[in-house]
C-alpha cells in the first residue's frame, strides 16, 4: 500500500499537480490520494499486480503448491503451448463462441428492436420486462435450466423432438452438437439486453428526420438504411465490442457446469484451458502462458474496436 | 437515456389491413421471444413443484403441487446458510463498491491533476483485464491471507469495481461544480461536500449502481468456485454446482435448489423490473 501511494505520490507528480491544477487554486495536498487510496490500492493488488506475477510465472515451471520450488523455464511454455493441438482448438472454438453470439447479440435484437417500434405502451412494457429475465439468472441456475431441458432421456425439449418425429439429439453429449447448444445458451441471456439497448436508441432518434424522409417519398426499407443504421451505429459498435471482448469469457460457467469442456474438448475455449492448466492439471506455467496470450490477443481485439468505434461510429451532433 | 425515451409518441397512421398484418407478425415475434426467454424459467418452477413420480411428466402445470422438493433441498443441503451467505456477501460487495467508487470519482472531479488521466486509464483498462488470467497469482494470495473458504474473501477482491468508478465519475461530472465551489467558499472542507452536498444528489446513480452490484454479487461464479470448501461457508451458486454433481439426476430437488437460488434477484426484479431495467441498460453490462 505504502509503496504505490509513495509512487502515485513522487515528487514529480506532486510538483507538476500543484503548479498544473486548474479547476482550484489549492495548493497541492494529500487528500485526492486519500480519496483514490482504496479503489486504487485495490484495484493493484487484485488486478495489477497479479497480471505482472502472471507473466512472471509464464516463464516458469511450478504446481501453485506453496512448498514446490518454482524452476525458470524461459520459453519454453510458450513454445509448447503453440505446439499443441489442444491450444489451437481452443482457440478456434473461442473464435466459433464469438462468432456464433452475434445473432443473439446484436443482428436479432437489432431487426426486433426496429421492427417493435411501434408496439402500444402496455404491450411493449410486458414483453420489455419478459425478454429482460434471462439477463438477471444466474449463470449456473441457466446452465441448469438448460441442461433440464435438452436432457437426453426425459428433457422437454427431447421430448417433444422426438414427438415430432425427429428423433433424439444429444445436445450436450455429441461433439457436433455440443459447442452450437453451449453457444445458445451463451446468447438466450442477451437477447433481451441487446434489444433494449437498441429500442432505447432506436426511440431516441429524432422524429423529425423520419418525417422529413417520409414526405420526400423514401420508403420504410430505405428509411431503415439511411437514417437508423447509421443513427443506431453507436449502439451497433458498443454490443459487437461486447461480444467480441467479454463473449468467450460468458460462455465459461457454462462449460464449466455443463461440459467441462467435453465431449471430445469439442466446447472448451481458451479461458476453460486457462482453468483447466491452472486448477486440474496444476501447471501454473502454462495457465499463466496461455493467459498471456489470450490477454495480448483480447489486447490487439479491444484496440482494434476502439479504432473501429472512432472511425465508424455515427452521432448525431 | 430513460425508458421514458422508448415511448415516443408520433401520431399512430390509420390501420390499413397491410399495416394489421404487419402489426399482427410483430405481436407474434415478440411473443416467442419472450416465451423464449421466460419458459425455461417457468419449466424450473413448474417442475420444481412436481411431486416425484410426475417429473417427467409434459403437462404445463402439476396436477397435485408440492413442497416435497424444496423440503428435500433444504434438509440435505445447507440452503439457507448458503442463503445467508450470498446476501452478506452481495450486500458488502454492493455496498464497498458504492463507497470505494464514490471516493474515486470524487477524487478525479474535483481534482484535475496531471496523473488523473493516468489513475483514469488504469482503472478503466483493469476491465479489460479477464479474470481467468489473474486468478492463479489472486489464489496464492488470497491464500496466503487465510482468505480461503471464508466470505471476507469473497468481498474483498470485488470490493472496488472498474465499472462501479466509471459509473458515478461520470454521473458526478454531471454536477455543477459552482455548487462545489461555492462550498469551498464558505469554508466547508472536501469531505463534507461529498458526504452532504454531493451524495444527496446521487440517488439514481447510486441506486443503479446498488441494484447492478447486488445482482452481479449474487450469480458471481467463478472466484466462489476458487476459494470455497465447504457449503456452508459458502454462496448459493456454488450450492448448487455441487448439489448438481453430488445427487446427479435428482431434477426435482436440483430445480427446486436453483428456484431458491433465483427466488431473491426474482422477486427483486418484480418489484423493481423498471429500474433494474434501466440501470443495466444505462450502464452497459457485467
Amino acid at each position: 500500500m505504502t509503496d504505490i501511494q509513495a509512487e502515485v505520490a513522487g515528487p514529480a507528480a506532486a510538483k507538476t499537480a500543484s503548479t498544473r491544477s486548474d479547476i482550484s487554486r489549492e495548493r497541492f495536498s494529500i487528500s485526492p490520494l486519500l480519496y483514490l487510496a482504496p479503489a486504487v490500492v485495490l484495484l493493484m493488488v487484485w488486478t495489477y499486480i497479479p497480471l505482472a506475477e502472471a507473466f512472471r510465472l509464464s516463464f516458469y515451471q511450478w504446481n501453485i503448491l506453496p512448498t514446490s520450488p518454482q524452476r525458470f523455464v524461459g520459453l519454453t511454455n510458450y513454445q509448447r503451448l503453440l505446439a499443441l493441438p489442444e491450444m489451437r482448438n481452443a482457440l478456434w472454438n473461442t473464435l466459433y463462441y464469438t462468432i456464433g453470439l452475434f445473432p443473439m447479440s446484436v443482428i436479432i435484437p437489432l431487426f426486433v428492436a426496429i421492427w417493435t417500434q411501434d408496439l402500444g405502451g402496455r404491450a411493449r412494457t410486458i414483453y420489455r420486462a419478459m425478454i429482460f429475465v434471462p439477463m438477471i439468472i444466474a449463470p449456473v441456475v441457466a446452465a441448469i435450466l438448460w441442461r433440464w431441458l435438452l436432457n437426453e432421456d426425459q428433457g422437454l425439449i427431447t421430448l417433444t423432438l422426438e414427438g415430432l418425429g425427429l428423433g433424439r439429439i444429444g445436445f450436450l453429449t455429441d461433439p457436433a452438437y455440443a459447442l452450437p447448444t453451449l453457444t445458445w445458451i451463451t446468447g438466450w441471456k442477451l437477447i433481451g439486453f441487446s434489444t433494449l439497448l437498441f429500442s432505447a436508441a432506436n426511440a431516441g432518434i429524432n422524429p423529425s428526420y423520419i418525417e422529413a424522409a417520409r414526405i420526400d417519398g423514401a420508403s420504410r426499407w430505405r428509411i431503415i438504411c439511411d437514417i437508423r443504421l447509421p443513427l443506431l451505429s453507436p449502439t451497433i459498435l458498443l454490443l459487437s465490442m461486447m461480444t467480441v471482448l467479454f463473449g468467450a469469457q460468458w460462455s465459461f460457467a457454462y462449460i464449466n457446469v455443463l461440459t467441462n469442456g467435453g465431449p471430445l474438448k469439442s466446447t472448451t475455449n481458451i479461458f476453460y484451458l486457462l482453468w483447466e492448466y491452472g486448477f486440474q492439471t496444476l501447471s501454473a506455467g502454462w495457465s499463466s502462458a496461455a493467459g498471456m496470450i489470450a490477454f495480448a490477443g483480447f489486447a490487439v481485439l479491444a484496440a482494434l474496436c476502439m479504432w473501429l468505434t472512432k472511425r465508424f461510429a455515427f452521432y448525431d451532433n | 437515456m430513460t425508458t421514458d425515451a422508448l415511448d415516443d409518441h408520433r401520431p399512430s397512421r390509420p390501420v390499413t389491413s397491410r399495416g394489421f398484418a404487419r402489426k399482427f407478425v410483430v405481436h407474434a415475434v415478440m411473443v416467442l421471444l419472450s416465451l423464449v426467454s421466460i419458459f425455461p424459467v417457468y419449466w424450473m418452477i413448474v417442475t420444481s413443484l412436481r411431486p416425484d413420480n410426475e417429473i417427467f411428466s409434459t403437462v404445463l402445470w402439476p396436477s397435485h403441487p408440492t413442497l416435497e422438493n424444496y423440503i428435500f433441498v433444504l434438509t440435505r443441503v445447507p440452503m439457507l446458510q448458503m442463503l445467508f451467505n450470498t446476501t452478506v456477501v452481495s450486500v458488502a460487495t454492493a455496498f464497498l463498491q458504492v463507497v470505494t467508487g464514490m471516493f474515486a470519482a470524487y477524487a478525479l472531479v474535483r481534482w484535475r491533476m496531471r496523473f488523473s488521466s493516468v489513475v483514469h486509464g488504469l482503472i478503466a483498462l483493469s476491465w479489460l483485464v479477464p479474470f481467468q488470467v489473474t486468478m492463479i497469482p489472486n489464489y496464492v494470495l488470497a491464500s496466503r491471507l487465510g482468505l480461503l473458504d471464508t466470505l471476507t474473501g469473497l468481498v474483498v477482491p470485488n470490493a472496488s469495481h472498474a465499472f462501479a468508478i466509471l459509473l458515478l465519475y461520470h454521473a458526478m461530472r454531471a454536477f455543477p461544480i459552482e455548487v462545489l465551489e461555492a462550498a469551498r467558499m464558505d469554508g466547508a472542507r472536501s469531505f463534507r461536500i461529498l458526504w452532504q452536498i454531493v451524495t444527496p444528489n446521487m440517488g439514481a446513480p447510486i441506486a443503479s449502481l446498488s441494484i447492478i452490484a447486488f445482482i452481479s454479487a449474487w450469480n458471481e461464479y467463478f472466484w466462489p468456485l476458487l476459494l470455497s470448501r465447504k457449503p456452508e461457508n459458502s454462496v448459493v451458486q456454488i450450492g448448487l454446482q455441487m448439489f448438481m454433481t453430488q445427487e446427479g439426476n435428482l431434477w426435482g430437488p436440483l430445480m427446486a435448489a436453483a428456484a431458491l437460488a433465483s427466488l431473491p434477484i426474482l422477486i427483486l426484479y418484480l418489484i423493481l423490473q423498471r429500474h433494474v431495467i434501466e440501470s443495466f441498460m444505462k450502464s452497459g453490462i457485467r
